[in-house]
């Protein structure tokens, strides 16, 4: 039982050497195929003899990588019918490298055919197991720009009571954070958690969940066990689940795991129901205030020329062109330091020229920094005739205008920016009957109109003494 | 020879012994070691190509510049971090973790199998329980459980994320500071400021950029170390100002001395220390002219900055502030002043929230309302200030002690507490955070019952201090400063940023 046991937790380890292993024939042999090609040039013809070589190795390696990726195959932790094609195009592979090898040995003319066979074989099989391990989108997810799927948020329920707990609620948690691993394409540990038969089904441990207690099932245990504990899931370096789907799930399967019940037919303790109602309202996706696309370096002649004046240019973070400028220190802003930073405009993100002398002239200047995401003109003397020329900053996303005289009038001309995140409007002057017609007319903006007060309370000013002990 | 010819002799050699004698030990190990590296990583780097050489170390400060303004390592949501810490520990029981069991449970005796193998500053053998003192409600759309002790904060739940899951490793007062503000309980190492500034400089060079402000009538137990440089150059260590007559003492010039005399005399000392660096390069005396030029600049912008007069009597009466005291209120006021001028990093410490019932005024249920009432108002403002001034989303805001407080009634050598008070807990407390890219009206981590040990998400000062640099824009597992031959870190080798409460 014991030599049983060991021969198992080897063919295991031999397995877990597939993934590294494969590189191996796919790089040797294509290069076999590079000099093959490269030696029927006369000047490279010396290469023939390496041509061989590679092939050889290149036959071993792949030899060694079918038996390793068949043992691999065998903790069933994979799709089983991509896996039958990944191996069988695998074993493929390594008999034509063996042919060509052989063809190649007894200088027979048809080779250099195979070895034109073998090249395209290869390049499948690799895609094939590619598509195993990183899922069968790893080519192309860098061009889809579906933000949805990377946030990984749940959608907002329209109506929480009234939803499916499994299809609206759990499964959603289950698509973000489980699906990378246990799904029809990849199973580890045996678990696939894509539909409700495998889910009750378990893994190669047995179930994962016992239904109505939470307490006692193994996939809530491990959720809850430390992040470094070797059993936690999700595993520590993936996406972890939030504080809240942890309390869902523990709900969902002390309620009986069901999957066509709705959310008001279970029982909800008092603790649930803040979280279930959270699942309501809308997340407001944050938007990044740096763009995404890089950036070239900006110029350091001008950035040079801008920090001798005092005024601070830094880039937003090392790993980005992509600067930010403030004024602090800078007691008069001039024309010519707004020219300046024409210069960096590709790379101008964030402008700060708060509490300076901005006019609307100097303004004009401004709206011609296109690329700003985030401006502040809070404390300045610009007006509403100014104003209208930022309608050119169609990236702007903040925008603080408190301590001017802007009016609501001033405000409207921004109507038709899309990105408009927040504007700070405290001490402007607005009338207080014109906020709801503003509101109405920025339904996606943030309009902070300040003016906060706390109120006076007798307790501030008052002293608890020891009479009055009793609170 | 002379007796004259002698003696200068004499002076002469002396005078060479001394040279010599600058010349230590430490002095030659050092530069030869130097020397020797030098040659040995300019021949590996001429093997490959001096391109290739670029350096990954993640912050390059100037010596004769340290606090240039510098980026963090990535697009950070927050600019600046104002840091309100109620030293002496405030009790989470009466202030935001709502127990109603541990009310029903008022005055039995505490199980011994929670108390067994704990260490405690002043109860031994046996305590009771004690009920919450406060009465609590739920508040805002959050629905945050915050009590009747902060009538004012209570009104703005939405704006920010409790963390009730913290928990500490020192149970008296200095430790537990220096562990929160520095990464380790006993001295020598950085404050945060000090790291921040390293990492970030300071955006307007005519004032530091990490100043702190003390109330309560007393500075933390910590002292000055809590917002030390420890190995990091002293010019990151904390300014300490005050918000009562000069911000800093000695700042305006002596009668008779002009802005001018001023200017030369500064000059003169920058001139020789310039000198002794080009003898000594101790990076040190760079980072000492560089404070004498601040130093200059600053006794023009400090007292203008520091100058609470001229804000609106509305703004006054928001915060709760009379000028010329000193104060809670005062400080908060100036934090958010400071941070508008481009400081980096306001650290307040408050004074008097050690609640041991020894007396009314460490009773929670008379000196603690009375603090409460001291600190309520005034950090209520801040929030609404930094918010309606378009600030929040940029500056982060910290709210807590460096401890939590026992369920249990203190007893000192059995005697119960004269007052209603509670001792020093590690196991439990609070912390909250707002602005900053943190997410409002949102709780972390849960305690049980009686609110004694953390039963989920917990949290440790390394945490608090990872969020923090996460925020800044920094990676508190690669943001490090090469000392005594390794690099070190903020957070040692711990830390987790809080994703749950980020937005």
């Amino acid at each position: 039982m014991i030599i049983v046991a060991l021969l198992l937790s080897i063919s295991e380890v031999i397995g877990n050497f597939h993934p590294v292993l494969v590189h191996l024939p796919i790089g040797i042999l294509l290069l076999a195929g590079l000099f093959q090609l490269l030696s029927l040039k006369p000047q490279f013809s010396s290469l023939h003899a390496a041509t061989g070589i590679a092939l050889f190795w290149g036959m071993i390696s792949a030899i060694a990588s079918c038996i390793s990726g068949y043992l691999l195959s065998q903790s069933g932790d994979y799709d089983e019918e991509l896996v039958n094609t990944h191996k069988w195009f695998g074993i493929s592979t390594a008999f034509i490298s063996l042919i060509a090898y052989l063809f190649n040995r007894w200088e027979n003319v048809f080779a250099k055919w195979v070895i034109l066979v073998m090249i395209p074989s290869i390049i499948v099989t690799g895609h094939l197991g590619g598509s195993l391990t990183h899922g069968s989108d790893y080519l192309t997810k860098g061009f889809s720009n579906n933000e949805a799927s990377t946030a990984g948020e749940m959608k907002p329920i329209a109506d929480v009571q009234e939803a499916n707990v499994y299809a609206d609620i759990i499964q959603p948690i289950f698509e973000n954070k489980c699906y990378t691993c246990h799904n029809k394409r990849k199973r580890k540990g045996g678990l696939r958690l894509d539909e409700p038969s495998f889910i009750l089904k378990g893994g190669k441990d047995g179930e994962v969940i016992k239904p109505g207690n939470a307490v006692e099932s193994d996939m809530i245990k491990r959720i809850l066990l430390p992040r470094n504990d070797e059993d936690h899931m999700p595993p520590k370096e993936k996406p972890q689940l939030r504080e809240n789907e942890i309390e869902i799930l523990h709900w969902w399967v002390s309620t009986g795991a069901t999957f066509d019940k709705k959310t008001k037919e279970l029982e909800q303790p008092e603790k649930i129901k803040p979280i279930l109602l959270s699942l309501q309202k809308e997340v407001k996706k944050v938007m990044p205030d740096v763009p995404q696309a890089p950036v070239a370096e900006a110029d350091e002649k001008a950035i040079r020329k801008l920090q001798e004046r005092g005024i601070v240019v830094l880039p937003v973070g090392q790993n980005t062109n992509y600067l930010k400028a403030n004024f602090v220190t800078v007691d008069s802003v001039t024309i010519d330091d707004i020219a300046l930073l024409l210069e960096i405009k590709k790379q101008l993100v964030w402008l700060d020229l708060s509490g300076n002398e901005i006019s609307d002239t100097i303004l004009t200047y401004v709206s011609r920094l296109t690329n700003l995401t985030r401006l502040q003109l809070d404390h300045t003397l610009i007006t509403d005739k100014g104003i209208a020329s930022l309608e050119s900053l169609v990236d702007l996303q903040y925008l603080n205008l408190v301590g001017t005289i802007i009016t609501a009038k001033g405000i409207l001309q921004l109507k038709s920016l899309p990105r408009l995140q927040a504007i700070y409007l405290y001490k402007t002057f607005i009338n207080s009957a014109e906020w709801q017609m503003l509101k109405d007319n920025f339904p996606k903006v943030t309009l902070d109109t300040g003016g906060y007060s706390v109120p006076i309370l007798e307790t501030d000013t008052t002293v608890v003494t020891l009479p009055a002990k009793k609170n | 020879m002379t007796q004259q010819e002698l003696n200068s002799k004499k002076i002469f050699e002396e005078a060479r012994e001394a040279v010599l004698r600058q010349h230590t030990r430490r002095h030659f190990l050092k530069e030869s070691a130097m020397g020797l590296g030098a040659l040995a990583l300019g021949s590996i780097l001429g093997s490959c190509g001096r391109g290739s050489a670029k350096q990954v170390s993640t912050i390059l400060y100037d010596p004769a510049n340290p606090l240039a303004p510098r980026p963090p390592m990535f697009p950070g949501k927050a600019k600046s971090v104002i840091y309100l810490h109620m030293a002496g520990a405030p009790s989470q029981l009466e202030l935001f973790d709502y127990k109603p069991e541990l009310a029903k449970l008022d005055g039995q005796e505490c199980p011994p199998s929670l108390m067994e193998g704990k260490k405690f500053a002043f109860i031994r053998g046996k305590a009771s329980l004690l009920a919450p003192q406060a009465k609590f409600a739920q508040h805002g759309q959050s629905g945050l459980w915050i009590s009747n002790y902060l009538p004012h904060f209570s009104t703005i739940a939405d704006e920010v994320a409790i963390i009730k899951s913290m928990t500490t490793d020192q149970f008296n007062h200095a430790p537990a500071q220096l562990f929160m503000h520095t990464g380790s309980p006993r001295l020598g190492r950085p404050a945060i400021g000090a790291w921040v500034t390293y990492g970030l400089g300071t955006e307007n060079q005519n004032l530091p950029g990490y100043v702190v402000l003390t109330s309560g009538g007393n500075d933390p137990d910590a002292g000055k170390s809590a917002w030390g440089s420890g190995f990091l150059p002293s010019v990151y260590q904390g300014v300490q100002c005050r918000s009562e007559g000069d911000p800093v003492l000695f700042i305006n010039d002596p009668h008779g001395m002009d802005r001018d005399l001023r200017r030369a005399s500064i000059d003169a000392i920058n001139k020789i220390n310039q000198h002794q660096h080009e003898e000594y390069k101790d990076p040190e005396t760079l980072s000492r002219i560089s404070q004498y030029e601040m130093a200059y600049k600053m006794q023009i912008a400090a007292p203008q900055v520091m100058n609470i007069n001229d804000e609106p009597q509305y703004i006054h009466d928001m915060y709760g502030t009379k000028p010329g005291e000193v104060s809670f209120a005062n400080n908060v006021l100036l934090a958010r002043r400071l941070v508008e001028k481009g400081v980096r990093f306001v650290q307040l410490f408050d004074w008097g929230w050690d609640s041991h019932g020894t007396d009314p005024q460490t009773a929670l249920d008379i000196g603690m309302i009375n603090k409460c009432r001291k600190v309520d108002k005034a950090m209520t403002a801040l929030i609404l200030d930094l918010k309606q001034r378009g600030m929040l989303d940029e500056t982060l805001v910290i709210w807590g002690g460096e401890f939590g407080r026992t369920p249990m009634q203190e007893n000192r050598e059995l005697v119960t507490a004269p007052f209603k008070g509670r001792d020093h807990h590690t196991d439990a407390f609070c912390i909250w955070m707002a602005g900053g890219g943190i997410r409002g009206g949102s709780t972390y981590g849960e305690t049980d019952e009686i609110g004694y040990n953390v039963i989920s998400g917990r949290t440790e000062p390394f945490d608090i201090q990872a969020t923090i640099l996460n925020q800044l824009g920094f990676d508190h597992e690669k943001f490090t400063y090469e000392f005594q031959g390794r690099p070190f870190r903020l957070t040692d080798v711990k830390g987790r940023v809080i994703e749950e409460i980020l937005a």
